[in-house]
């Protein structure tokens, strides 16, 4: 063979033999964490619903407490009708509004006349008497229109809609005392996910403490324990939230919170037990015991460690779960009292007038339905990225 | 068996005693009696309330007077509901709870159980991308904002069902579903991650090269085996909804246990609170306690009464 079927392929620089870098528990279980779309998209709308509650009340001009009484109940979408070079609103309570052609509220106009009989106002816009009636469809001579009221201004009648607008004053609509719907919105993710975050860290801090003592002492220890957790399990929530509102004589934040906390960690510790009981049989802890290492080190150093995936788990699930009861709570009465709103408050707020003003319990309904969905995708995906189990499959 | 059974209800009345205490103490220690109101009630009237119900014994007296009707189901007089008993109170609240509830529950497993098993067998193709897109969503919306929006359309906007009361036959079918929409999703999602992880174990493989027809593979080994977590989900799920829901019973305006509790509460009808806390909490205990024996049934390798 001659040397020309060879061919030089020049020195070999690297290790053909790639060693891969070694990952740490963690950084695995991240690496994984970022694959799965959904938890990223997760991860998203969860730093979007913070930054939505912290900055966003700065970004309105009004406050969640602001009362602008003219303006009150206006949807999100307004029908506008030309009356002139500007535009009217009517409201169900049967405000008129005059709103620039973009859909911004400039002011409430007065009304000057009410004729209840014939189901006619009069109202009055820059001296120019706005006549609104009312009577379609309601007086027996008047039935079968396909319009219910009518909009006369400068001889120029009205009854359909120029157009549909935005409404650029409340962009999620105001509610009955004309507080804007979006800064409470905001105010109501401040609340809710303070309550859920504070109450799912106080969880984490004794679940997962009174778990390991009870998993890793056993026996009778272990047994008294888990009896006080089942008799704590088996009160209705709504009871302990109801006597810490007696005993501050107030309703707010903070017993929602001590409400939450205290309940909660049961199922934390249940699990953190459970872990307990199964990491305790192994070697490492046998080693640790024989080699002195005192009891609170052991729990401390050796055992939490080694369960923290399926608490971190856990913990993503009890987030969701906080808002949720937040909400339930508030929705009973039972939450911060006003003007401060959380979603609950605002849901059971809008309860009442569902009917004629369904946007009300739409936003807060939303907020609530994204919050849970995104951190359910992330516990989801935690769950994949930690479960030791799946690795191997 | 029938030792461990007797154990664990002997266990289950100290629980209970434990939990009547527990509640007693807490009654107790709020401030204001169940006759304190806005407006003073004059001392007169007071004393002879307080008398009437022997609420001017020492404490330790009151306490052991109602564990004495506590042995025997005597919840005593109700404070706030002048003339009735608390046993009166929950005969009234109880059926309508538990019917709604009884539908329910029956509708979560019915639901649950088979739309789990069919979204993991068919894992990652269309139906079970369109299961978990409704469980996901199920688990995402309190069950005030389902109730709400049956009113509003159902009730409301289409007048096919009435809108509060459970009068008609109809009437059951708004809470039932408000009161079941969370957990059948809850149910599902569990059924189908318990049901993956079996189907994956050694067993089943062995099963199928076996030659077990593929149909008993699935109900009796995999099915029966992937229903423990489920079983021990839907106990405690079941205590709390047959004894009623608060939110479900206040939107559609049912006259039910949940509503009764949350009233008593804020009326401090000490009896009320006490009798309907121990009556969960013993539906609860024996919910728990079925649960248990329902493992024995569906795995043999739990024994039951195995001291660990």
């Amino acid at each position: 063979m001659s040397d020309s079927r060879f061919e030089f392929v020049g020195e070999i620089s690297e290790d053909l033999e790639s060693v891969r870098p070694s990952l740490t528990y963690w950084a695995d279980a991240w690496r994984r964490l970022k694959k799965n779309k959904l938890s990223m998209m997760g991860i998203a709308i969860i730093i979007f619903t913070i930054l939505f509650g912290v900055v966003g009340p700065f970004l309105t001009p009004y406050s969640y407490s602001d009362q602008i009484n003219d303006f009150r109940n206006t949807p999100p979408r307004l029908e506008l009708y030309a009356a002139g070079d500007t535009y009217l609103y009517l409201t169900n309570d049967y405000i008129l509004l005059e709103v620039s052609e973009n859909g911004n509220i400039q002011r409430r106009l007065e009304r000057i006349e009410k004729d209840i009989f014939n189901k006619i106002y009069v109202y009055e816009m820059d001296g120019e008497a706005v006549t609104v009636d009312f009577s379609y469809n309601t007086l027996p001579t008047k039935q079968g229109y396909d319009y219910d009221f009518t909009i006369e201004y400068m001889g120029q009648v009205e009854n359909q809609p120029a157009f549909t607008k935005w409404n650029k004053s409340f962009p999620f609509g105001s509610d009955g005392l004309g507080r804007d719907l979006l800064t409470r919105v905001m105010y109501g993710a401040r609340i809710s996910l303070f309550v859920a975050f504070v109450a799912t860290l106080v969880n984490l801090f004794i679940g997962v403490i009174y778990g390991s003592i009870a998993g890793f002492e056993g026996g009778r220890v272990d047994n008294i324990m888990m009896r006080i957790v089942d008799i704590i399990n088996s009160i209705p929530l709504v009871l302990y939230v109801i006597l810490l509102m007696v005993w501050f004589r107030n309703n707010g934040l903070w017993n929602i919170i001590i409400a939450l906390s205290s309940v909660y960690w049961v199922s934390m510790a249940r699990l953190v037990r459970g872990q307990m009981l199964a990491l305790k049989e192994q070697e490492f802890v046998l080693a640790a015991i024989t080699l002195g290492v005192p009891k609170r080190k052991i729990i401390f150093r050796h055992l939490i460690p080694n369960a923290m995936g399926p608490i971190i788990v856990a913990m993503a699930m009890m987030i969701p779960s906080a808002v949720f009861t937040e909400a339930f709570l508030s929705f009973i009465g039972l939450g911060v009292s006003a003007p401060m709103a959380s979603w609950g408050v605002l849901a059971n707020n809008a309860l009442s007038g569902l009917t004629t003003y369904p946007y009300q319990l739409f936003f807060p309904a939303l907020a609530i339905a994204f919050t849970m969905l995104a951190f359910n995708f992330l516990g989801d995906g935690l769950r994949d990225a930690l479960d030791p189990r799946l690795r191997k499959g | 068996m029938n030792s461990y059974i007797t154990k664990r209800l002997v266990s289950a009345v100290i629980t209970l005693l434990l939990i009547a205490t527990l509640t007693f103490v807490m009654m107790h220690s709020i401030p204001g009696g169940p006759f304190t109101r806005e407006r003073p009630v004059p001392d007169e009237i007071l004393r002879t309330l307080n008398e009437k119900y022997h609420l001017d014994d020492p404490l330790p007296k009151q306490y052991f007077d109602y564990m004495k009707g506590l042995i025997t189901f005597d919840l005593g007089p109700s404070y706030s509901k002048i003339g009735t008993t608390v046993n009166e109170l929950i005969a009234g609240g109880f059926p309508d709870s538990a019917r709604v509830g009884g539908l329910a529950s029956i509708l979560i497993i019915v639901m649950g159980i088979p739309l789990g098993i069919i979204s993991a067998l068919k894992q990652n193709k269309t139906i079970d991308y369109f299961v978990m897109f409704m469980a996901t969503l199920g688990v995402t919306v309190p069950s005030f904002v389902i109730a709400t929006v049956i009113i509003y359309i159902f009730a409301g906007q289409l007048g096919w069902l009435p809108s509060f009361g459970l009068s008609s036959p109809l009437g059951y079918i708004g809470p039932v579903l408000a009161l079941a929409g969370y957990s059948i999703s809850f149910v599902t999602r569990l059924t189908r991650s318990s049901m993956l992880e079996v189907l994956r174990q050694d067993y089943i493989r062995t099963a199928r090269a076996n030659g077990i027809p593929e149909f008993w593979v699935i109900a009796k080994h995999a099915v029966k085996n992937a229903l423990i977590p489920v079983v021990t989900y839907l106990g405690p799920m079941v205590a709390a909804i047959l004894t009623g829901s608060f939110v479900v019973e206040r939107i559609f305006a049912i006259g039910g246990m949940g509503r009764y509790f949350v009233e008593s509460v804020s009326n401090r009808d000490y009896t009320t609170i006490m009798g309907m806390t121990v009556f969960y909490a013993a539906f609860y205990i024996i919910m728990v306690l079925l649960v248990d024996l329902a493992y024995g049934l569906i795995d043999p390798r739990i024994r039951l009464g195995k001291e660990e």
